[in-house]
């Protein structure tokens, strides 16, 4: 100690100073020029997320966000083609499509040879072994252990022979025995797997390429436990860092991911826009991804504007300033580099009835009036810019089903009819007509939203008492068939007519997907026909035909098809718009040398 | 009553006692000077205060005439185009519906004045309540209620309106009962303290010597001598009470189909992106004045009122 203070003493105050600003000083311009680096340098892709994601167990994955992060580290057997559309499955872990017998109900899979799980502790020395069939057969049973917390169940409920036996049978048991035989599910050699159906299941396949039926390793799950959910173990394109400030989450390349390469077939307008640029390239394409949560769309806005973000739908709120009145993009943003496109998603925001009400089951005259009354045009001008595709039934344009002549009679904006039909339905002028519970989530607009739809039923003497209540409880009260009314979306799991039909079947009622609990025994027939056929010309007319017929009956205020506008900067490559977002970050790409170019610019 | 006679009456006890110790010429004073006269007398005459007073007047009764329709009754139809500007027909511009804000700004007014007063109006009598019995009786009466006042207490205040909004459902009701219920503790607090302070004086001894019962003392002599806090801690719980309603408002788990300046703000935080800054404006100034005028009457208030103050200007 006395020799430190000598030391002190010796040095004169002043020269203390003045280390201590070189210190400072040092430390300053050693970080700046540390972010340069990590700036410019490397080919890191910067992702937003507007919600916290539950985490990276494949069996929960039951939303977007949560999905998204999972198909960065874990792969599943076949996956959407990233750039053909209409949508086409590709095999992935597989190694071709799978041999499907001639009644349908046998599909053999080959695996791909040398697929490798990410080195971890949890494997023998670390270091990450083969995947083998028997892997598959372990996650899609862990899909269906009573157990576990499973959200995906219904992806394969009753379809698979003798699986739903296996799960009932455990939910009696202490634990549950993951090595006793399932008729259904027979692992033929170390790379083949064989699935016996219960009965035709077209869907089979879109099954197999969801978020929920990913690969995982035995040995992570029996290693991790309950923290399963934080420690991915996957052969997918990246691997997991850890969380920063636990508002951020980066991803490194895995350098030990097998030969896979960018696609080389698309849409015809993909060469031009430079999407087949990157064809035969090794993936992924970037080093590093950094997804940062970031709730309000405000601070997300400007996040992207200083080029910490690489692509955004653009907020509600900040259209005027992105979009002229002509449809293009603002040319100060253009001129900075940024590109934007329109995107139109597969999904409907529609308006349940409850149908177990007594106050709409039987009364589709009400169900009528209410729909007519409802303003589309206005909404879509006050809610989605004019963007959004004013839905007549459930199925959205892209999927086939969908008939892009249809207007709904029921659908179209029209006060005076609207009351009529109120009259019809026994409520003239509202009189008698209770007030009706309506609720409407706590998002960015929801509010505004359920005050919209108040207003307009008010034009008809209809009085809505406006609930909005967070997302979570919208759930619940859902699945309860608590709630009279309420609003929800509805986004495809795969494009196919069933999954938006499905919504609408009886069978599927709360706290099934069939959230307003219509049950309609013309429709569920028409339903049964069709989903069960191969995609021919006759089922996508069964389909159009169900989707009418359902449209007609008005178990939900169909409002949009949601269009959103895109924006990316100008260094990013290869970014198509896709609903199915799972497994396409390793085709994205940065082109470094643009963004030390275009990065200046946003600063 | 006769039994009265011979005690100080409660409420001239405490400018006699104030005037005692300024050791003034007591004959000069009037007699019929009461703390209350007194206190409005200088209350009058500090301008700030009354220009307060007036303000507050003002909200009140914007307040009472929305309730009875005179104002604002037709705040829900739309007047001019989505997100209008302000123009000199509409001084506060349109919001996305047309509406104008300006009407919803008074409409506001009437959610924030009603919440302010009931919540006053509930949790003063608890306050009171609670504090002077706490003080009074001591022992075993008190420990209890301290304890459940410093449990409550130990709650952070926002957190415990917001579980208490989301057990009774959302709407005003629940605003009202949420906050009358948790703005005791603060009142009940000084009124223990100031009970215990004087149930020892000799005007209480007289009283106890004359045989008057407890319910006589604590509510006949003790309260009235101390009821001045609870006239300056209601302008701050008002006050309170108005900027826990903005915030629950906001959060969406307030006033449902009424105006409200938390909704306007709620509102307006994505609105801003798109140059509308008059839901905003409109909310926040209405605020502003509400809550200053409060603000400013509460430490006037207390220079008027608090003895322990007097004779310091």
């Amino acid at each position: 100690m006395s020799q430190v203070n000598v030391l002190f003493n010796a040095l004169s105050r002043k020269s203390v100073l003045a280390l201590s600003w070189i210190c400072v000083l040092s430390l300053f311009l050693f970080s700046s020029s540390c972010t340069k680096k990590n700036e410019v340098g490397e080919n890191v892709l910067k992702i937003r997320v507007p919600i916290e994601f539950k985490g990276f167990d494949p069996i929960e994955a039951n939303d977007l966000y949560s999905s998204d992060e999972i198909g960065r580290v874990y792969e599943a057997l076949l996956e959407q083609h990233y750039l053909k559309r209409p949508f086409e499955l590709k095999p992935n872990l597989a190694e071709a499509m799978p041999e499907v017998s001639t009644d349908g109900l046998t599909y053999t899979f080959k695996l791909k040879k040398g697929v490798m799980f990410h080195d971890d502790k949890c494997f023998p020395n670390g270091a990450g072994r083969e995947l083998v069939a028997k892997d598959v057969e372990y996650s899609l049973r862990r899909l269906a252990d009573p157990k576990l917390p499973s959200l995906g169940f219904w992806i394969i409920d009753g379809k698979i022979k003798g699986l739903n036996e296996w799960r009932d049978k455990s939910k009696s048991k202490d634990k549950t025995d993951y090595d006793e035989a399932i008729e259904g599910i027979k692992v033929v050699d170390s790379h083949t797997i064989q699935f016996v159906l219960t009965g035709p299941f077209p869907q089979f396949l879109y099954a197999l390429s969801m978020p929920f039926s990913v690969i995982v390793a035995r040995e992570a799950v029996e290693h991790y436990k309950e923290n399963f959910m934080n420690h991915p173990v996957g052969t997918g394109p990246f691997l997991t860092g850890e969380y920063v400030r636990s508002n951020k989450l980066i991803y490194t390349r895995n350098p030990k991911y097998r030969d896979e390469f960018y696609p080389s077939e698309g849409e015809e307008s993909d060469k031009a826009s430079g999407l087949l640029a990157d064809a035969g390239k090794k993936l992924p394409i970037v080093d590093k991804i950094e997804v940062s949560v970031i709730v309000e769309d405000q601070p997300a806005w400007l996040n992207f504007l200083r080029g910490e973000i690489d692509f955004l739908p653009v907020p509600k709120d900040e259209f005027t300033n992105v979009v002229t009145s002509e449809g293009v993009l603002n040319p100060k943003l253009a001129d900075k580099g940024i590109l934007g496109q329109k995107a139109q998603g597969l999904d409907v925001i529609y308006t349940a009835f409850n149908m177990e009400d007594p106050l709409f089951k039987n009364n589709l005259n009400l169900r009528i009036a209410m729909s007519m009354a409802y303003d589309i045009a206005k909404m879509n001008h006050l809610f989605w810019n004019n963007l959004s595709i004013p839905a007549q039934s459930v199925v959205p344009p892209g999927v086939s089903g969908y008939d892009p002549n249809y207007k709904n009679p029921y659908r179209q904006y029209d006060v005076a009819k609207a009351k009529e039909y109120l009259a019809k339905a026994g409520y003239p002028d509202g009189k008698g007509l209770p007030e009706i519970e309506y609720y409407i989530s706590h998002g960015t607009s929801g509010r505004q939203e359920g005050e919209a739809f108040q207003g307009m039923m008010k034009a008809i003497n209809v009085n809505i008492k406006l609930n909005v209540i967070p997302w979570t409880e919208l759930q619940n009260l859902v699945s309860n068939k608590r709630a009279q009314m309420y609003t929800m979306s509805w986004a495809a799991d795969y494009p196919e007519a069933e999954n938006f039909l499905k919504i609408l079947y009886g069978p599927n009622k709360a706290p099934g997907s069939n959230g307003g609990n219509f049950d309609d025994p013309n429709f569920n027939k028409q339903f049964e026909i069709a989903s069960v056929m191969q995609d021919t010309p006759e089922r996508t007319a069964l389909y159009d035909k169900a989707n009418k017929y359902a449209g007609e009956q008005l178990p939900l205020i169909f409002q949009f098809h949601r269009v959103r506008y895109i924006v990316q900067q100008g260094w990013m490559r290869n970014y198509k718009f896709s609903e199915f977002t799972t497994f396409n970050s390793k085709y994205y790409g940065i082109d470094a040398a643009k963004k030390s170019e275009l990065l200046p610019k946003l600063k | 009553m006769s039994i009265n006679a011979p005690v100080n009456p409660p409420a001239n006890h405490l400018s006699n006692q104030a005037l005692a110790s300024s050791n003034k010429d007591v004959s000069k004073v009037e007699r019929n000077h009461s703390l209350w006269s007194l206190a409005f007398k200088k209350l009058i005459k500090d301008k700030v205060a009354l220009s307060c007073i007036l303000v507050i007047f003002g909200y009140v009764l914007v307040a009472i005439l929305s309730k009875f329709g005179i104002i604002g009754a037709n705040w829900a139809e739309s007047v001019a185009a989505s997100y209008a500007p302000p123009s000199g027909d509409l001084w506060l511009g349109a919001d996305i519906f047309g509406r104008s804000v300006l009407v919803k700004t008074l409409m506001g007014t009437r959610v924030a004045v009603s919440v302010g007063l009931i919540t006053v109006m509930v949790s003063v009598p608890l306050g009171i309540f609670f504090g002077a019995v706490s003080g009074y009786f001591g022992g075993f009466i008190d420990e209890i209620i301290t304890w459940f006042y410093t449990t409550l207490a130990s709650i952070p205040n926002i957190m415990l309106l917001i579980s208490l909004t989301f057990v009774l459902g959302k709407g005003i009701t629940s605003v009202y009962i949420a906050l009358g219920i948790t703005s005791w503790i603060g009142l009940c607090r000084m009124i223990r303290g100031e009970v215990m302070k004087h149930k020892t004086r000799e005007y209480v001894q007289a009283a106890t010597a004359i045989g008057a019962s407890n319910y006589r003392k604590l509510f006949i002599h003790i309260l009235p001598n101390v009821f001045h806090i609870v006239i300056i801690e209601s302008s701050l719980l008002f006050q309170t009470a108005v900027k826990s309603e903005v915030i629950l408002s906001f959060l969406g788990l307030g006033v449902q189909d009424l105006p409200s300046w938390g909704k306007m703000i709620d509102e307006s935080k994505m609105e801003l992106a798109r140059g509308v800054w008059w839901q905003l404006a409109g909310a926040t100034i209405a605020m502003f004045f509400l809550l200053l005028s409060l603000n400013l009457l509460g430490d006037a208030l207390r220079d008027a009122l608090d003895p322990k103050l007097k004779g310091k200007d």
